[in-house]
């Protein structure tokens, strides 16, 4: 009977390892960015991103795509982030599978860090050229300091060709054109190998004699100073002295090589011009708004004002990326990412153009599996139980406008 | 044979058998120390060793040294006080420099694709060889600290230089001027990594002009001074062998 337990045991302990050394050699490729994984309120009530459009849904290395749109800075900033008063418009992809050939707020460069007022709305575009071959979700994303990275939505972007092919021209102001995907890989190879090679010299200059029983017999028995001879010292100032001469004149050298270089550059960018959004025309007040568990469905009472002077109706509930569209009103015609979009997730009890003058209570659910899947519905265990999005309503010539909104949210559990 | 008698039975023996025991202690040391340092600079000085874009001339010439003094100090102690051997700062740059490349080829380059050109750890090699040096003819702890850590904090800077030169060549792009290094983190995006964790070209040495870096480096020399005893006094106290005298 031990026998067997014995060999049970072994067995038992064998497949283990195995089963950890299989573990190891399975390395399937990371997509995800934790977009699902960020509170739902980070994602509803900061950065609302709305009219993107990735240009290409393939492209090849070397060659660029663009990603564009609008972000709105919710005006209902949450307490619990820091304001978006130093960001980064980054861009959410897996490490520099393409490189960032510019990226604009509102027209302006943004290499820098820059800072954004609530309430406002700004257009932006990232160009990006492809670097590595596989298929990428590739997001919008702002870096916020205090807040963290507020990643928005990302489409899948198939990039073709060979990465070896992959190349960085920059001409620099010194009228140099260099590769900036090889450039100065030489000289750094060559300094680091020259400095190891010297501190290796250095190693087994003392390591060709006996080091450690020997020398502490010595210094145990006081006769330390005989361990390190005149020779020794000859060597070490050598060693010393050759260290200084080669910094000093690889310096020089270096100084001679590059007389033009110029401190790193850093700094806020401030006064980026945001859109100049009409005033609005349609008051939206929130009755109440619940959050059906079971269901996966959001249920607002609104009450809508038209002030302006044509009809509207609701075509679009836009929150955390998620579009819920009334396909009666309007309809996606950009390739918005499937999985983000609800094309028929959006219900309104009577969505009747709403006449210039006239005032209107209406039921609105929003449903559609993306509450789960993008686990929106965690909201209900925030520490700060709210909701936001934003509203698109259509007049009858086609207009549009962006009504924001803010308010608290019960969960309804049966 | 009992406790009391000898392992060897010859000179010869008792020779073969030392260098075995100075091969093993050393290839235990190095790659302990390649570990422990590793992690301690990549805790402390992290990011300014890991990007071009973060090596500037005031904060990285002012960090990088003052803690990265730590272990080359801990480790002369133990391998100049008890052994007389002075090569305590030069094992553990070549361990770091060794573990760092490693990292930076496998892990940055190999699988996530930064250009090793953009990711390259700094070199500490000239202040080190230094260091080892003026313990060795000075003999002196308060000495090594004074003149050995001034100048592990004033060679530093200089003998990046002609690594990081390069890259502070300017650039024209899309209308703003920046440098090649300045570029490489705009392009390689990081999304970890914003633009404003950048500590860079921060602080109010401003009436300095164009010549921080050497006054950067000073201060940085001046506070390796201090962590150099700090850190020596470290290196003695976990070298002590009062837990294993017998009782």
């Amino acid at each position: 009977m031990k026998i067997l337990k014995d060999k049970v045991a072994k067995l038992s302990f064998v497949a283990l390892l195995a089963t950890v050394t299989a573990s190891m050699f399975y390395t399937p490729t990371v997509a995800a960015h934790g977009e699902k994984s960020q509170a739902a309120f980070m994602r509803m009530r900061t950065i609302h991103w709305f009219d993107l459009n990735w240009s290409k849904e393939e492209v090849a290395v070397n060659d660029t795509m663009t990603i564009s749109g609008k972000f709105f800075v919710f005006s209902g900033w949450p307490e619990t982030v820091d304001k978006p008063e130093i960001s980064f418009l980054n861009i959410g992809i897996p490490g520099p599978v393409f490189i960032r050939a510019g990226s604009w707020i509102g027209g302006q460069l943004v290499p820098r860090s820059v800072s954004l007022e609530l309430g406002e709305t700004y257009d932006f575009k990232v160009l990006l050229k492809a670097r590595r071959p596989g298929d990428w979700h590739v997001h919008t994303m702002l870096n916020v300091k205090g807040g963290g990275p507020i990643i928005g939505p990302g489409k899948w972007v198939t990039v073709t060709g060979s990465m070896s092919d992959f190349v960085n021209p920059v001409t620099t102001l010194t009228g140099e054109t260099i590769n900036l995907e090889t450039y100065n890989l030489e000289n750094t190879y060559f300094w680091h190998a020259f400095w190891y090679a010297l501190g290796l010299a250095w190693m087994v200059y003392w390591m060709r004699k006996p080091m450690f029983i020997p020398r502490s017999i010595a210094v145990e028995a006081g006769k330390a100073d005989s361990l390190i001879s005149g020779t020794d010292r000859k060597v070490a100032l050598g060693f010393a002295a050759g260290t200084i001469a080669i910094v000093a004149m690889s310096m020089g050298n270096t100084n001679e090589q590059y007389p033009v270089t110029t401190p790193l550059q850093a700094g806020l960018l401030r006064g980026i011009k945001s859109i100049e959004m009409p005033v609005p025309t349609v008051a939206v007040k929130v009755e109440d708004a619940t959050y059906r568990v079971p269901g996966r469905a959001m249920q607002m009472t609104l009450t809508i004002t038209n002030n302006g002077d044509s009809a509207i109706r609701l075509g679009e509930f836009n929150t955390a990326g998620v579009r819920f569209m009334d396909a009666n009103v309007a309809q996606d015609e950009t390739g918005y990412p499937d999985d983000l979009l609800a094309e028929e997730g959006l219900t309104v009890s009577d969505n009747s153009p709403l006449a210039p003058g006239q005032s209107r209570t209406v039921q609105v659910t929003a449903s559609d599996a993306a509450w789960e899947v993008y686990r929106l519905a965690d909201l209900i265990y925030d520490p700060d139980s709210r909701f936001a999005g934003l509203l698109f309503f259509w007049d009858e010539a086609g207009k549009r406008q962006m009504i924001t909104i803010d308010a608290p949210l019960i969960p309804t559990f049966i | 044979m009992s406790a009391s008698q000898s392992a060897v039975r010859s000179r010869a023996e008792a020779v073969k058998a030392s260098r075995t025991f100075d091969w093993l202690i050393c290839f235990t040391l190095f790659f302990v120390v390649l570990g422990g340092y590793h992690i301690h600079y990549m805790l402390t000085g992290g990011d300014w060793d890991f990007w071009t874009d973060w090596k500037d001339r005031r904060l990285w010439v002012t960090v990088a040294p003052i803690v990265s003094i730590t272990f080359p100090a801990a480790v002369q102690s133990m391998l100049w006080w008890r052994y007389r051997l002075p090569f305590g700062a030069v094992l553990c740059v070549l361990g770091l420099l060794l573990g760092e490349w490693i990292n930076r080829y496998l892990n940055f380059w190999g699988w996530t694709y930064f250009p090793v050109n953009f990711c390259f750890p700094s070199n500490l090699m000239p202040g080190a060889i230094v260091l080892d040096v003026i313990l060795m003819t000075t003999g002196s702890m308060t000495a090594t600290a004074v003149i050995g850590g001034m100048a592990w904090g004033l060679l530093f800077y200089p003998g990046n230089w002609p690594i990081i030169a390069p890259l502070h060549v300017p650039v024209e792009y899309n209308g703003m001027m920046m440098t090649l290094a300045d570029l490489q983190g705009y392009h390689y995006v990081r999304t970890g990594t914003p633009e404003y964790i950048r500590m860079v070209e921060k602080g109010t040495l401003r009436t300095f002009g164009k010549d921080v870096a050497p006054v950067s480096a000073f201060f940085s020399a001046f506070v390796s001074i201090l962590i150099y005893f700090l850190w020596h006094f470290f290196g003695q106290w976990f070298n002590k062998t009062d837990f294993v005298k017998a009782a």
